[in-house]
């Protein structure tokens, strides 16, 4: 029984890809169009990751991630990050660049700890008890990215382009905080920052 | 747009503390470390104080503009010996509340300690408690009374019949030289029901059958409250919520206490 469904669906995929028209084309949007690396930014000591030019104009950008937090920097945490950003202007400096001053971001962060569970477990806690997920984290973010061309000083190497960002980032746990204290509370103490750099291809 | 640069940088340089690696870590480079023992360091044993004055307070959690009004409350009243923080300092049990929290209440003239509550054993909580307060359960001395400080958080170890830690309070009740009163202070009172049930009647003849046992004094409830759950005799106070502004002046005179609601 078991072997049958494994074939049937194994039919079932050739069928999926086969009506999709199989080809390198169109699995190209699988290849991501950058390489990132990240210090800090509430997604880790360090991180890494690809990332994906969205859309027609190139405005936006989802970012794949994953970071670590040793226990020397107070870890040890495995994180996943999904985030999605759009820049919505572009400065051109003279041939060499591009300043992005300034793109919201939205991202989720997802940490494995064994202290951290996705839901409060029910038989242990009423509904609503406590209302929020230990491992999944909403944040909001802006950033600040300049772009330098690398078609001339990069030469023959496959690099288009290198951006380097600074980015703030704060979440819910912060926002409700501030929100609710806003005379105790600053911006400053609720956004946190993290630097990155994109090897755009 | 070398203006705007220039105010990035700038920015970035101050607020080099901002890097965060991830809101689930337990300390970072600037974290305060073993508040309580160095508070209490601060407090001394005060042998010649034979009138201890403390406030209570607890659930200061997501209260940050109450607890600044509160720290001007406490620093009004003259002779506060103490604070204590009874619990759910913070509401998620992360670091940067915790380190919030701490920054308003080191305008207290008087050093206070904290106890942890049920939010702040939440996520890494405990850890991060630990580093940046201390133990979970401890005790301290002052004027001759014996403050015993536990955690009561019975349902965050899923009522697992160890907390709070019966045999480690009863050692910690035993008569000793120079000990006139026992205080208890926890988060959760024993008629919660996060408190496991399983451990009321023992926990409560334990705190009974101590000689000069004065008190059990909790949070968690938010709102006021004493009550008798046996016939010894011993009051169970519960200080209202941080954000309910009224906290309790407790003082201890010849091994009596009374207990003051203060509103501000």
């Amino acid at each position: 029984m078991r072997e049958y469904i494994f074939k049937f669906r194994f039919v079932f995929l050739l069928l999926v890809a086969s009506s999709a028209k199989v080809s390198a084309q169109s699995f190209k949007f699988l290849i991501p169009d950058q390489a990132i690396v990240q210090y800090a930014g509430s997604i880790g000591y360090f991180s890494g990751g690809v990332g994906y030019e969205l859309f027609g104009n190139k405005k936006g950008n989802l970012d794949l991630l994953y970071g670590f937090v040793p226990g020397s920097k107070g870890g040890v945490l495995n994180i996943a990050t999904a985030k999605f950003g759009y820049k919505p202007w572009a400065i051109k400096l003279k041939e060499w660049g591009k300043i992005y001053p300034f793109n919201p971001a939205i991202f989720a962060t997802y940490t494995f700890h064994k202290e951290l569970s996705f839901k409060f477990p029910s038989g242990q806690y009423a509904h609503d008890y406590y209302y929020w997920s230990e491992a999944l984290r909403p944040h909001l973010a802006f950033s600040s990215e300049i772009e330098l061309d690398a078609k001339k000083l990069l030469k023959n190497t496959g690099i288009r382009a290198i951006g380097l960002y600074i980015e703030a980032n704060t979440n819910d746990f912060y926002l409700i905080n501030y929100l609710q204290n806003t005379s105790a509370l600053t911006v400053t103490d609720i956004f946190q920052l993290g630097i990155g750099m994109r090897v755009k291809f | 747009m070398r203006i705007f640069l220039l105010f990035l940088l700038c920015a970035a340089l101050a607020s080099c503390n901002h890097f965060e690696f991830s809101p689930n870590q337990t300390f970072d480079k600037i974290s305060l470390k073993d508040v309580n023992a160095t508070n209490l360091k601060r407090l001394g044993n005060g042998a010649d104080d034979d009138t201890v004055t403390f406030v209570l307070t607890g659930d200061s959690q997501k209260s940050r503009d109450e607890t600044v009004k509160f720290c001007k409350a406490v620093n009004a009243i003259k002779g506060i010996d103490f604070v204590v923080l009874a619990g759910d300092i913070t509401e998620f049990g992360v670091l940067k509340e915790m380190l919030w929290i701490s920054r308003t209440l080191e305008d207290l003239h008087a050093p206070y300690v904290a106890v942890i509550g049920n939010h702040d054993e939440t996520a890494r909580g405990k850890e991060t408690f630990q580093h940046m307060f201390g133990e979970l359960n401890y005790s301290f001395i002052y004027g001759g009374v014996k403050f015993v400080c536990h955690d009561s958080n019975s349902r965050e170890y899923n009522f697992n019949g160890q907390v709070p830690n019966i045999p480690w309070l009863k050692n910690e009740l035993k008569p000793s030289p120079g000990i006139k009163g026992f205080v208890g202070i926890s988060h959760v009172p024993v008629n919660s029901e996060d408190f496991d049930s399983k451990l009321i009647k023992d926990y409560t003849t334990t705190l009974a059958q101590t000689p000069g046992f004065l008190a059990s004094l909790n949070a968690h409830t938010h709102n006021y409250n004493l009550f008798y759950p046996d016939d010894s005799g011993i009051p169970y106070v519960i200080t209202s919520a941080m954000a309910n502004k009224e906290f309790l002046v407790v003082q201890i005179v010849n091994n009596k206490i009374s207990f003051e609601r203060v509103y501000f």
